[in-house]
């Protein structure tokens, strides 16, 4: 079953230019989709038609396997379900602390206050933010901030959360928290879509990659294989993953028997040079 | 930046745990005392007691709250001249013999009692300031019956203006790299074209902010969760002491209320 699911979705800016082309994109329950694409090639216009900010001018968009009718109604349960967190966390964080932040959502979702205060102490523990409700989100550093974003999406219980680069700008350890805490959720069951340019980590956490370039889909399927056809790759302003540019080097300029598919992560590099190199 | 360090001084000083509610009537009603005071003595003791109570009790390091009070007491200061100076009418106490400009009496207790008053309304709104962060404020102001949309426009503004603050700042260094603040002119040119390009960015930021809070089933008002803490959290010894010291002020108001320096 998908959770989001877009058919032939195209979207025009209000001046007529073309954000994006007939892009056909499903999220399936349970999994890490990752999106991969250059800056400006559409990936945050997409985003917000996941939840109904915005309309496409032709295709339809289902969620839950219903096509979105853009009524009052349907779009406030749709964005409960559909939680996104955006690229820079001071766009979302506006309240002044970060407990009443957090409790924004579940307060516009209408539910009682015990609830509301149950949900935000959860949300924020799981970040490993609890104790930090009655700070500022101005005494906070880059990537706390970015936790709480998403403690500010957990409170709502939606089925999928969708992120926009979610480690840009943080440094490797707030980068690696952020992760954890996506992969922690998804094997609780959150189906999760991750917009981004670190093509290195793509292959250790997603199941699935989409690439897109100039507003359409150009290549979809497992790290492996979209991985394997470089050309799309360069193409769209992306690079293959360190490790796989390394094999990739050792079997061209070096004549080393490194086949295709090359290995992607530091793992599956080791066990391809373990096999080669027992002596 | 001053900013940071008043709005971290009113989150991590000594007093912050003390019931909100408490300090801002403590804080109120010592400013309406001070105003009722038709001598100089009890203001000038309440910005004594006030300043007291914000650097040993609080322990707002007393260097900055000097530098908090400076502007405030020379604005008093200037203001105490003048108006010796120019107000009022009775015996000359001093005369300057050029242009005719004396001091005269009138003139000169009520310049002491504006600044006096000056000076006490400022320490009290200062320790406001100091010691409770705004964020708690926010809930007593809704307490107070201000208006949710009030409220609610003060919270937006109050976070922002860190954020919009982190962006002048940073346009400013960019700028100063670049020599654009080099001379007279061009440090006007720089500076209008940071305002302007502030703007446009607050601009955009607004928008971003209001898709973001669109994604969270935004639908127009901010519901809070936050129930004031009450009174009651203070202390029957707090209260009492608040009253008593209230009482002692008035009576001090009533005692001086015919002393004057002449």
């Amino acid at each position: 079953m998908n959770v989001i699911e877009t058919k032939d979705v195209s979207y025009k800016y209000p001046d007529g230019t073309p954000a994006l082309e007939k892009v056909n994109f499903h999220a399936p329950k349970g999994k890490i989709i990752a999106l991969l694409g250059p800056n400006g090639a559409g990936k945050s216009t997409l985003f917000l038609h996941f939840n109904g900010i915005l309309k496409p001018s032709a295709g339809t968009v289902m969620v839950d396997d219903e096509p979105l009718d853009y009524a009052k109604k349907t779009l406030m349960r749709v964005r409960q379900k559909v939680g996104i967190v955006f690229q820079n966390p001071d766009d979302q964080l506006f309240a002044p602390t970060v407990g009443e932040d957090v409790a924004f959502g579940p307060l516009n979702m209408g539910l009682e206050q015990d609830e509301v205060e149950k949900r935000v102490n959860e949300a924020l523990k799981r970040v490993g933010m609890e104790g930090y409700g009655n700070r500022p989100p101005h005494h906070l550093s880059g990537g706390e901030k970015k936790r709480v974003a998403i403690a500010g999406i957990l409170a709502m219980r939606p089925e999928i959360m969708v992120l926009d680069e979610p480690t840009s700008g943080l440094d490797p350890k707030g980068a690696s928290q952020i992760l954890r805490i996506l992969y922690q959720l998804n094997k609780e069951g959150m189906s999760i879509v991750i917009s981004t340019h670190d093509v290195d980590l793509v292959p250790l956490y997603a199941s699935s990659v989409y690439i897109i370039s100039e507003g359409q889909i150009i290549k979809e399927g497992t790290p492996q294989t979209v991985f394997d056809d470089e050309k799309t790759v360069r193409g769209a302003n992306l690079r293959l993953p360190r490790i796989a540019h390394l094999m990739e080097i050792l079997e061209k300029e070096d004549g080393l028997p490194f086949d295709k598919p090359y290995p992607l992560t530091i793992g599956e590099a080791r066990k391809e040079l373990l096999k080669h190199l027992k002596y | 930046m001053f900013n940071n360090t008043l709005d971290s001084y009113a989150h991590y000083n000594n007093l912050k745990n003390i019931n909100t509610f408490f300090k801002v009537i403590f804080a109120i009603t010592t400013m309406l005392v001070s105003l009722i005071s038709s001598s100089p003595v009890v203001p000038l003791l309440i910005a004594l007691v006030m300043s007291f109570l914000i650097v040993s009790q609080a322990k707002i390091p007393w260097k900055f709250y000097l530098k908090f009070l400076a502007l405030p007491f020379f604005f008093g200061l200037i203001t105490f001249i003048f108006m010796a100076f120019f107000f009022g009418v009775g015996a000359h106490i001093l005369d300057l013999g050029i242009f005719n400009l004396a001091v005269t009496e009138d003139g000169f207790n009520l310049g002491l009692l504006t600044f006096s008053r000056i000076l006490a309304g400022f320490t009290c709104m200062a320790f406001l300031a100091l010691t409770i962060p705004m964020t708690e404020l926010f809930s007593e102001l809704e307490r107070l019956k201000i208006p949710q949309i009030v409220v609610e426009l003060a919270m937006l503004m109050y976070r922002y203006i860190f954020i919009f603050l982190d962006e002048a700042i940073n346009m400013y260094h960019a700028q100063e790299t670049r020599l654009g603040y080099s001379s007279l002119p061009k440090s006007f040119k720089s500076m209008g074209m940071l305002g302007s390009n502030l703007f446009i960015r607050t601009w955009i930021r607004g928008e971003q902010a209001h898709i973001a809070m669109e994604s969270r089933c935004y639908t127009g008002s901010l519901k809070t969760s936050k129930s004031p803490e009450s009174l009651k959290n203070a202390g029957k010894r707090n209260l009492i002491l608040l009253v008593l010291f209230e009482l002692v002020l008035l009576f001090g108001v009533y005692l001086t209320s015919n002393f004057s320096f002449f």
